[in-house]
């Protein structure tokens, strides 16, 4: 190979990093990483990405030299030279991805092992995912719909699912898990930052997967103590907006005194009136039967698609709350 | 269309029935009373059944309707005269002896009836599935417009779930997978110089099984209660508790999977046995050793997927557990299962277009493939580690935690023989004299693309980036790169290369180019910024999503629209030049493969003398090199050892 055309290879490699670096650089690939987890993530993230910026920019040299050197002219009937191979050169690019999978294996190894370090003294939260709400239990035995974390604690995350796979996912956290009928998962979250992060369902979890969202709040220590004392009252809303919104009913349903906007089931904006065609007893009666035993009635142009376990899963006090901030919405 | 049957008049064919025969001779008037009948059987079955046992209900739609998906497609292909043969044979009737007069076709309609010429075979292969593709595409630009904006605009979820669902299964059972069996069911007879496939009838039933797998798929999305909804990897227990359209899904599958395992027995026993004498392994092209590694993947991993959707059916039908959690079954066996044919299924939509890219790169460059060993040594390699590899998929699913380490290693390692390939098609384009034609754009945009795809796969391979990608628009921006900027660009690299050789007719390079150009943009604007919001945040299979993502998902469904708009320049091109191109010589590209030093098409049984290998196929460049003699007197037949005989 000739002088100039290592110098010509060498200079388009140069030109393809280092716009394959300004395109990495400039553009915010990732959010911001919230939790030490996230952070060990992210590292795993450029370490990988400094490597494939080095072999893209090798093969981008390779490529768009030849394309521009090799062309044949429009007469050119020859072939070019009879080269078979070249042991040596086969050996090393062999050896060289080798060495960088590895390279790249051994760091994802270390911090997969970080990542899954609770310490001593977790604070230990259950999180029980279903069509399509989240439900955050703490050690004392209150449960909410959305997250609360204290700032700088690992939390150790006991997921499970009742009724089909969901995932839990918060993307400035990074760490993901799958919620699994009859299984219970461990993932361990250790927030940095005071913030709001939205929790998405990543796993397609049937009609109202798009909707099953929900949020976490990381509080200052003291702050969290404080709202543990208080008996984690967070919403202001009326005591039927927070049983409507634990038991995830924004996923089906339209109804504009909680801003649900659902389309999977029929519209709760207008029940009264909704109550007066289906002709099954006052409105009272007929929001909770809907609700205890959707298949008892089907509105025009639904299907029996409502689970049928509300009944047992929400208790009597919390479905009469319900019940009476439907009715009155409506 | 052009005559693809010179010899045919040599072999008289059957008198054309008449009066009430025509009726009971094999064709479509059969068919139309024989799946009427067998559907009839289908309904019957069960019902009786039921009501000898007093079962009630007797109606019971999901029994029904899963006995019918086996009754009628079989009455379809009865009627159709696929199993003629076989029967004739069992009942003890004289067979009719193959007198090879159902061989070529004559007009287009003979692509519409069973026939046993492997050149025809491939062609209704190719066609079926490009079919397919178009369909499966215009439901991704249907989901795109309604991904368009945030909330939900022309279709509800569960609409919204079918379109992606069978976007999905239909480019990857009824696309990709077959339509590199139609290409190779096409080539590779001829590039081993062999007079067809070792089971012609065989190859017929492979065919016929595929628009019926199609069928079902596309039926079910119809359904009353909605169509198979539980995305393409249909997990359970999701999919046990779908609508009964997802007995569609588990069925569709079994079919397609069925034809997919008929022909890679073929292509095995095919390039076994059939090949030309001289023709030793290390004399094989590329694109015969990747077939071969490709059918071995099928027949080994195919029957799991198989499994997968029989259980998740007798969860639903005959009330097993094998995936319910209530009943004790084991809700991650499913995806253990399913990955163990999905994992290497990947390879099996990439290894057959990676033996295309080097046919078409080392004619292109007029040089021999770089390191032809070690090329398919690779594959080999792919293969086995293939099998290795599949909990990738699983790192978050709350699998065994200790296997998600050993499988990171192996799904790294298999970027090591990956990349050797990358670097031998490189090195065979270096000091070549390279000619940009269609398939050659083709193949370089499949090597920039692929190796985009690769190193995203390095990210995922990753348990810790795994964790954060899985499941985000990050996936579906990987998944793309391999399977279209991979696969499909090997597939119109493939369809480009050997157009001339099939049709008789030479395809018109500018709109060919025209066509590369409009795809290559396309794709890159739709496919690379789902990377960015899937790392941002943006969960996949969502009909709405958060406001923060709209400007960027605009963008990415207009970019669509091109890109399925420059699928219309391609169709013109290969519909138009078909019907008018200028008729094309036997060797265009002036390759030294055998399929090439036939006329194009290839006379009715591929050879009119059984050529002699002398040599390698890619021997460009080396003055007075042959890969083979045709017209050489017919050898005497002796017993060969191939091994190391070169």
């Amino acid at each position: 190979m000739r002088r100039g055309s290592i110098i010509q290879l060498t200079a388009i490699g140069l030109v393809a990093g280092a716009i394959c670096t300004a395109v990495a650089l400039a553009i915010p690939w990732l959010p911001v990483a919230g939790g030490q987890e996230a952070g060990r993530i992210h590292f795993v993230y450029w370490f990988t990405t400094v490597i494939a910026i080095c072999v893209f920019s090798v093969v981008t040299a390779v490529l768009v030299y030849s394309v521009w050197k090799f062309r044949a002219g429009p007469d050119d009937d020859s072939d070019g030279p009879p080269t078979h191979g070249h042991t040596q050169l086969e050996i090393v690019w062999t050896a060289i991805p080798a060495v960088l999978v590895t390279a790249i294996s051994i760091v994802s190894a270390i911090v997969l092992a970080q990542n899954g370090h609770a310490g001593t003294n977790p604070l230990v939260i259950k999180v029980e995912a279903r069509q399509f709400a989240w439900k955050f239990t703490y050690p004392n035995g209150t449960s909410f719909g959305t997250l609360t974390l204290p700032q700088g604690r690992h939390v150790k995350l006991d997921i499970t699912a009742d009724d089909v796979i969901h995932s839990f996912w918060v993307p400035q956290l990074s760490q993901k898990q799958d919620a699994v009928p009859g299984q219970h998962n461990f993932i361990v979250i250790t927030p940095t930052h005071i913030a709001t992060y939205p929790v998405v369902c990543t796993e397609l979890c049937g009609l109202g997967h798009a909707l099953m969202r929900s949020q976490v709040d990381i509080l200052a220590p003291a702050d969290y103590e404080k709202w543990v004392a208080q008996g984690g009252t967070a919403s202001s809303g009326p005591p039927g907006l927070a049983v409507f919104q634990q038991n995830g009913c924004a996923g089906c349903h339209t109804f504009k005194p909680a801003l649900a906007t659902g389309n999977v089931g029929p519209n709760l904006d207008n029940l009264a009136q909704e109550a007066k065609q289906a002709n099954r007893g006052a409105l009272d009666a007929f929001i909770k039967e809907s609700i205890v035993k959707p298949q008892a009635y089907i509105a025009p142009g639904f299907t029996d698609a409502m689970p049928h376990t509300f009944g047992t899963q929400i208790p009597p006090d919390k479905l009469q709350q319900l019940v009476q901030y439907l009715a009155k919405g409506a | 269309m052009t005559d693809v049957a010179h010899a045919h008049d040599l072999h008289a064919a059957p008198p054309a029935p008449t009066g009430w025969h025509r009726l009971t001779a094999a064709g479509w008037l059969r068919v139309l009373w024989v799946t009427p009948l067998f559907f009839g059987i289908g309904v019957a079955l069960p019902v009786l059944l039921r009501w000898a046992a007093d079962w009630h209900p007797l109606w019971k739609g999901s029994v029904i309707l899963t006995v019918e998906l086996v009754t009628t497609p079989i009455g379809f292909l009865a009627g159709l005269g696929v199993f003629d043969y076989w029967a004739y044979y069992a009942s003890g009737r004289p067979t009719r002896p193959e007198d090879h007069s159902g061989h070529g076709a004559h007009s287009w309609r003979d692509y519409f009836h069973v026939n046993t010429d492997h050149k025809v075979i491939g062609i209704q292969y190719v066609v079926t599935t490009f079919f397919f593709f178009l369909v499966s595409g215009f439901f991704a630009l249907l989901f795109r417009a309604e991904l368009a904006q945030p909330g939900d605009q022309y279709f509800n979820p569960q609409t919204f779930n079918v379109l992606v669902s069978d976007h999905a299964a239909l480019m990857i059972f009824l696309f990709i997978v077959p339509v590199f069996a139609g290409l190779g069911n096409y080539v590779i007879p001829l590039m081993i110089g062999a007079g067809d496939m070792a089971f012609p009838r065989l190859n017929a039933l492979s065919f016929w099984l595929l628009p019926i797998g199609g069928a079902i798929l596309i039926t079910g999305m119809v359904m009353p209660g909605g169509g198979p909804s539980a995305g393409w990897t249909c997990y359970a227990p999701l999919c046990s508790h779908q609508p009964l359209g997802q007995v569609f899904f588990n069925m569709g599958v079994q079919w397609a999977g069925t034809s997919s395992i008929m022909t890679a027995l073929n292509f095995l026993v095919t390039i076994i046995t059939m090949r030309a004498p001289g023709m030793t392994f290390w004399r094989m092209p590329l694109l015969v050793w990747a077939n071969f590694t490709t059918s071995l993947l099928v027949v080994i991993a195919t029957p799991f997927i198989a499994g997968s959707q029989f259980f998740v059916l007798f969860d639903r039908v005959l009330h097993t557990n094998f995936f319910e959690p209530g009943g004790g079954g084991y809700v991650l066996g499913y995806q253990h299962i399913f990955w163990f044919y999905s994992h290497p299924a990947v390879y099996i939509m990439i290894l057959p277009g990676f033996g295309i890219i080097s046919e078409v790169i080392a004619v292109m460059s007029r040089k021999p493939v770089f390191g032809y060993r070690l090329m398919a040594l690779s594959l080999m390699a792919i293969l086995v580690l293939g099998f290795s590899v599949w909990a990738h998929h699983m790192f978050v699913a709350g699998m065994a935690g200790w296997l998600r380490v050993p499988m990171m290693v192996t799904s790294m390692v298999i970027a090591v023989p990956t990349g050797v390939k990358v670097f031998s098609w490189l090195a065979t384009m270096w000091n070549g004299r390279i000619r940009f034609t269609t398939p050659m754009l083709f193949a370089l945009g499949f090597l920039s693309m692929f190796v985009i795809g690769g190193l995203s796969g390095i990210y995922l391979a990753s348990v810790p980036i795994d964790i954060h990608a899985s499941d985000t628009y990050f996936i579906v921006a990987h998944i793309h790169y391999v399977l279209f900027g991979g696969s499909v660009f090997t597939i119109f690299a493939g369809v480009y290369y050997w157009f001339p050789k099939m049709t008789g007719r030479m395809y018109n390079e500018r709109l060919g180019q025209l066509h590369f150009w409009l795809t290559f943009i396309g794709f890159n604007l739709t496919f690379f910024p789902m990377h960015y919001i899937g790392l941002q945040g943006m969960p996949r299979r969502v009909a709405d999503y958060a406001h923060r993502f709209a400007d960027i998902n605009l963008f990415i469904s207009i970019a669509s629209f091109g890109l399925g708009a420059s699928t219309l320049v391609f169709l013109y091109n290969v519909i138009n030049s078909w019907a008018h191109g200028p008729v094309a010589e036997g060797n265009p590209w002036r390759a030294l493969t055998l399929e090439w030093q036939v006329s194009s098409p290839p006379p009715i049984f591929n050879f009119d003398e059984i050529p002699q290998v002398v040599g390698h196929p890619y021997e460009y460049g080396v003055p007075g090199a042959k890969h083979a003699i045709l017209g050489a007197p017919r050898p005497v037949p002796v017993l060969t050892d191939p091994v190391g005989a070169d």
